[in-house]
């Protein structure tokens, strides 16, 4: 067996066994019972709510990104194993929706982790959640998505993002631009 | 040689008390003269069917011997079970002393005169002819013990042992005078006990004398006190060699002196004399209630002290019942209890070495900055618990099926529960000082500590896998307490209701581990550092005020439920026990009143009652 | 003997993988079932092979160390020598060169050596995980061991292999009267064996982060779930060989291979049947605190198993 083919039947299983942790901040997480509930029931396609980042596939977050917040999103998600996959959920990860004049939350998610998927709305309805998981899947079958390989390949660059973010004195931000200089 | 051994002990212990300066020096002399009950052992290895090469004896050793001194005679012959229980000894004596020539640091020539008499004494007691010469061996051991005790400098424990070994020596004394009275000889061949209710008060008080040694429930109060305040070394020759010799006392009393007709006369229940199955009682409670106190400690000492109380109720057990089966079970489990507690509490000691700390709760995390220690104690925290890939469990085996075999519904299941709880507390020791958070940056123990501990491991992997070596050397202790050896090959043995083959059972671990590492090895791994742990976010960033290591009070539900109920609770009845006896004697006081006239009555009441006695008969 | 030794090898290779099959299997079949009586579709049946198939096919695996690893290589492999030792629709592989105290000490292989590598990740959540899981284990284990040291004197053996034979031609023990009563109080422990609901302490995803688990991902995931998959398999049979005969209905001199067959295929009805009653208990219950745990296994259920052990010590027979 070719090596692409072990691939293909490894993205055809992976995608049927998706294992999910979520990052319930603001008010998207009033979302998901009704998604894996009797209602709508995502667990049909096998998918099933972790309790850590360690045994888990996608990281699902659910609204508005404070600065600090942001920290402990990329500590989870440097936490997960690759293959690993981020769903933005809401307009807020879009581009900060109604907090979009904030000063203290962030306004484009993919800027600091690589983003394989946005949902809109606000708030999506669990229809367009489970769109959003059935095109998830969709994509890993086909091979599209690739947000972990991306992290890897553009990793300095996604630091330098996040150290932006996180910089809260001038001297800080002056630095990030030396080494950009460099 | 034999004489000559027992005077280079003697003149061994006055050296390296005058070696006082020079340590090292006085372990190595020590260590030397340690040697020689090895030697002996060696010698006397023909004895249980053992056929050694001869180059391995050096010396050669009586096997009999009748040696004036002053006015009395020294009897002593090497029989079976004294050579068993010699094995057990003289093994772990000088890898004890080893482990100490780095350890003890402040008056080692002290330490090593009253070792090197320790061992002296416990020579002459598993040699002993007659009671005459155990009685003597036996204080000099126990004056010795408490040498090694006082270094301790803990008022609680001093007092403790004192009592208790007072207690004993006199339960002994009067046990054996009783005997002497009913038999009239002192040698043990030559007793012919009859079935009368005072040889058996005698034989109950000596046994109960030795159980005082092998911390049986509730005389075991002065045990946690001593484990936990005197050196490892000593204490790892306390709990693994020394306590050994009360039950191979009560093995000596109960079938070699006494037999099990002249127990039955008073009653058999299943097949098992009521005096025995008491015992087994007291027993199986003793290595209960042990778990459970070990459960709830968080210093290692008392932790491994309890234990060690818990699991030597499993060769009172054992000794209790009485069948072949049985007693094949608790000469087991004391093989086994002296290497993996010896282990432990010489592990406790490196640990304490490198750290200073004795509480669980402020180690943790040096599995892997001492992994040969570790290594050393997971094996013997494995046989602890024996789980089925060290010898432990073969001793656990014989003792269970024992028990079955003679229908016994309400202690088996308590032995068993007990072991599960050993479970818990091995676990409490694995996690708390050798696993999760790294807290101390402390390299591996010296290697002498190391060879050690090490050594000692050896008898634990070789026994599980020819558990019938032991079986060996115990069928001549049942042939000659007139008993049938249980059925065995070197690595099968047979019981009326089930066999054990240890060959298939390691065979099936290596295959299926085989097949794990297969799993295991097929996708490369990342190792991360312990910072990288999922703490819903991030970890602390205070490490010195926020600890992440969750072993203090680890069973804390475990001791709201059962706290009440065990904590201290032995102490606390033999404070009532204490109490009554100070009424007592204040209420005798009373009759020295110091006035003359009453004196005089007393002694007309004295007269009258002579008298009075004298007209009757 | 060469071909002997390769044939019995490869039996019991194959006995192992049937045993990872079955467990698999179990994984789905009991979400599939928690899921219909939550009135949801559920997952298919085959799911358990996706999530072990995906969890191996992860392309980063992370570990804290050597003493990490400890973990997948002897939950794995202590629980396959478990499944070894029993007797499953009455071949007994290995199960007469040991008995039912030597399974149930090596049950305790695969449990300590789980607790040793989530202990070493130095996560709290693992450590007060392991800290439910053993005091659940000395919470069952009395009614448990009470029961079956119950039977052992009955019967008069301990070896599971002769307790089998023993409850040939439907003499199952489940018939007899006292361990009709034995049955649902190891029914009750089993339930806290095979850590379903009420007694999901261990585990509990909510409060501590799956506990035990929590570090792990990937392949070390991978085989932990299939050490739990293959604990449901043993589990079960052990009740089964206890109380129902093993699933022994044909005697084998008799039917050759078709007794094979038919005693497996009964086999593999009464485990899922059993599991099967575990799962219709956790799908509606909440969760136990682990003292309650502790609570309800020694004074009810002991209780009752210490009123067995009364009755089997009379010997009275109704």
């Amino acid at each position: 067996m070719r090596n692409e083919d072990w691939k293909k039947i490894s993205r055809l299983v992976s995608k049927r066994s998706l294992w999910m942790v979520h990052f319930c901040t603001g008010c998207g997480a009033m979302e998901m019972p009704p998604v894996m509930t009797s209602r709508y029931d995502m667990e049909r396609f096998g998918m099933h709510a972790m309790a850590t980042p360690r045994q888990a596939d996608i990281l699902l977050i659910t609204g508005y990104l404070a600065v600090k917040t942001l920290k402990r999103v990329v500590q989870v998600y440097e936490q997960m194993q690759d293959p690993k996959y981020v769903i933005g959920f809401g307009s807020c990860t879009i581009n900060g929706g109604m907090y979009w004049d904030s000063y203290n939350t962030i306004k484009d998610l993919s800027k600091y982790i690589p983003v394989d998927l946005y949902i809109a709305g606000c708030m999506p309805r669990p229809e367009a959640i489970m769109d959003a998981f059935l095109k998830l899947m969709d994509m890993i079958d086909k091979g599209e998505a690739i947000g972990w390989k991306k992290y890897r390949k553009y990793y300095d660059q996604y630091k330098r993002n996040q150290r932006m973010a996180f910089a809260y004195r001038l001297d800080e931000v002056k630095e990030i631009k030396e080494d950009d200089a460099k | 040689m034999l004489m000559e051994t027992f005077y280079a002990f003697i003149i061994g212990s006055l050296v390296v008390l005058a070696l006082n300066r020079f340590p090292r020096i006085a372990a190595v002399v020590a260590i030397a003269v340690s040697l020689l009950p090895l030697f002996a052992l060696i010698y006397w290895a023909p004895l249980v069917g053992l056929t050694l090469p001869s180059y391995l004896s050096l010396l050669r050793f009586e096997t009999e011997i009748s040696y004036a001194l002053g006015p009395g005679t020294i009897l002593l012959q090497i029989t079976p079970l004294g050579w068993f229980f010699l094995f057990l000894l003289a093994t772990t004596f000088p890898l004890v002393l080893l482990f100490a020539s780095s350890f003890v640091r402040d008056n080692a020539g002290g330490f090593y005169a009253s070792m090197l008499l320790t061992m002296l004494g416990s020579f002459g007691v598993l040699l002993a002819r007659d009671m005459l010469t155990f009685f003597i061996f036996w204080e000099i051991m126990s004056w010795s013990i408490l040498a090694l005790v006082l270094r301790g400098h803990d008022r609680r424990a001093i007092v403790s042992y004192l009592a208790f070994g007072s207690l004993s020596a006199m339960l002994l004394l009067f046990g054996f005078m009783i005997l002497y009275y009913k038999t009239g000889t002192f040698l043990f061949g030559e007793m012919a006990l009859e079935a009368t209710p005072l040889t058996l008060a005698g034989i109950s008080m000596i046994v109960a004398g030795f159980a005082v040694k092998g911390a049986l429930m509730p005389l075991h109060v002065w045990a946690p006190h001593v484990y936990s305040r005197s050196e490892e070394p000593f204490v790892a020759f306390l709990s693994g060699g020394l306590s050994k010799l009360g039950y191979f006392g009560m093995i000596l009393f109960m079938y070699g002196v006494a037999t099990v007709p002249f127990f039955a006369t008073w009653g058999t229940f299943r097949g098992v004399p009521y005096f025995g199955y008491a015992l087994a009682v007291i027993g199986a409670f003793t290595a209960f209630a042990g778990t459970v106190l070990a459960i709830m400690q968080d210093d290692l000492r008392k932790l491994l002290a309890y234990s060690s109380i818990g699991q030597l109720g499993y060769v009172a057990i054992g000794i209790g019942i009485g069948t072949p089966l049985a007693l094949t079970g608790a000469l087991f489990q004391a093989l086994n209890h002296t290497f993996f507690k010896a282990v432990l509490f010489l592990a406790a000691g490196a640990v304490y070495y490198r750290t200073g700390r004795w509480k669980i709760s402020e180690l943790g995390g040096l599995g892997y900055k001492m992994p040969f220690t570790f290594l050393a104690a997971l094996f013997a925290i494995f046989a602890l618990a024996s789980i089925p890939i060290t010898s432990g469990f073969a001793a656990k085996w014989l003792l269970y099926e024992a028990a079955i075999e003679q229908g016994f519904l309400f202690v088996t299941p308590i032995m068993l529960i007990a072991g599960v709880g050993a479970f818990l507390y091995a676990y409490k020791i694995l996690y708390g000082v050798f696993l999760g958070e790294p807290r101390h940056d402390v390299r591996e123990a010296p290697l002498s500590q190391l060879v050690a501990m090490w050594i000692l491991v050896l008898p634990l992997v070789v026994f599980l896998v020819f558990p019938g070596w032991v079986l060996d050397i115990t069928s001549p202790i049942l042939q000659e307490y007139g008993m049938q050896p249980v059925a065995h090959t070197p690595y099968v043995i047979t019981t009326n209701l089930a066999a054990y083959n240890t060959i298939a059972v390691i065979l099936a671990l290596i295959g299926t581990l085989f097949l794990a590492l297969i799993l295991y090895k097929w996708k490369p791994q990342k190792v991360v550092p312990h910072e990288d742990n999922y703490l819903a976010g991030e970890p602390p960033e205070n490490y010195e005020y926020i600890s992440m290591h969750a072993a203090s009070n680890y069973y804390e539900p475990f001791e709201d439920v059962f706290g009440g109920i065990f904590r201290k609770g032995a102490e606390r009845g033999w404070e009532i026990v204490l109490a009554g006896a100070e009424f007592l004697s204040n209420g005798a006081r009373r009759i020295y009143t110091g006035l003359t006239e009453d004196y005089s009555i007393y002694i007309l009441l004295f007269f009258l009652v002579l008298v009075g006695w004298w007209l009757l008969w | 003997m060469v071909i002997e030794i390769i044939e019995k090898i490869l039996l019991l290779s194959g006995m192992v993988a049937l045993g990872f099959i079955i467990g698999m299997f179990f994984n789905g079949f009991a979400r599939k079932v928690t899921a219909r009586i939550h009135n949801r579709v559920g997952p298919p049946i085959y799911q358990g092979y996706l999530d072990v198939f995906k969890l191996f096919a992860k392309k980063t695996n992370i570990s804290h160390g050597w003493i990490f690893d400890l973990a997948a290589l002897f939950s794995v492999a202590g629980i396959a020598l478990a499944f070894l030792f029993l007797p499953v629709a009455g071949i007994s592989l290995l199960s007469t060169e040991g008995d039912l105290f030597l399974i149930l000490y090596l049950l305790a292989i695969p449990a300590l050596g789980f607790a040793l590598g989530a202990g070493a990740s130095g996560n709290p959540n693992a450590a007060v995980g392991i800290m439910r899981a053993l005091m659940l284990m000395l919470a069952y284990e009395l009614p448990l061991v009470m029961v079956i040291v119950a039977m052992m004197v009955h019967y008069n053996t301990t070896s599971l292999a002769t307790l089998v034979q023993m409850q040939s031609n439907f003499k199952w023990a489940l018939f007899v009267p006292q361990f009709f009563i034995g049955a649902i109080i190891v029914d009750m422990a089993l339930q806290g064996m095979l850590m379903e609901k009420p007694f999901d302490i261990a585990i509990a995803p909510h409060e501590i982060a799956s506990g035990p688990m929590v570090e792990f991902g990937g392949k070390h995931l991978g085989a932990l779930m299939l050490y739990k998959m293959m604990a449901i398999v043993v589990e079960t049979t052990l009740f089964v060989d206890l109380f129902l005969g093993g699933g022994v209905v044909l005697s084998v001199e008799q039917y050759g291979w078709i007794a094979y067959l038919v005693n497996f295929l009964v086999w593999f009805a009464l485990i899922t049947f059993v599991f099967f009653l575990a799962l219709l208990i956790n799908a509606v219950f909440p969760r136990f605190r682990i003292e309650q745990a502790l609570k309800f296994y020694w004074k009810y259920d002991a209780l009752a198993a210490l009123l067995l052990l009364i009755w089997v010590y009379a010997g009275v027979s109704i």
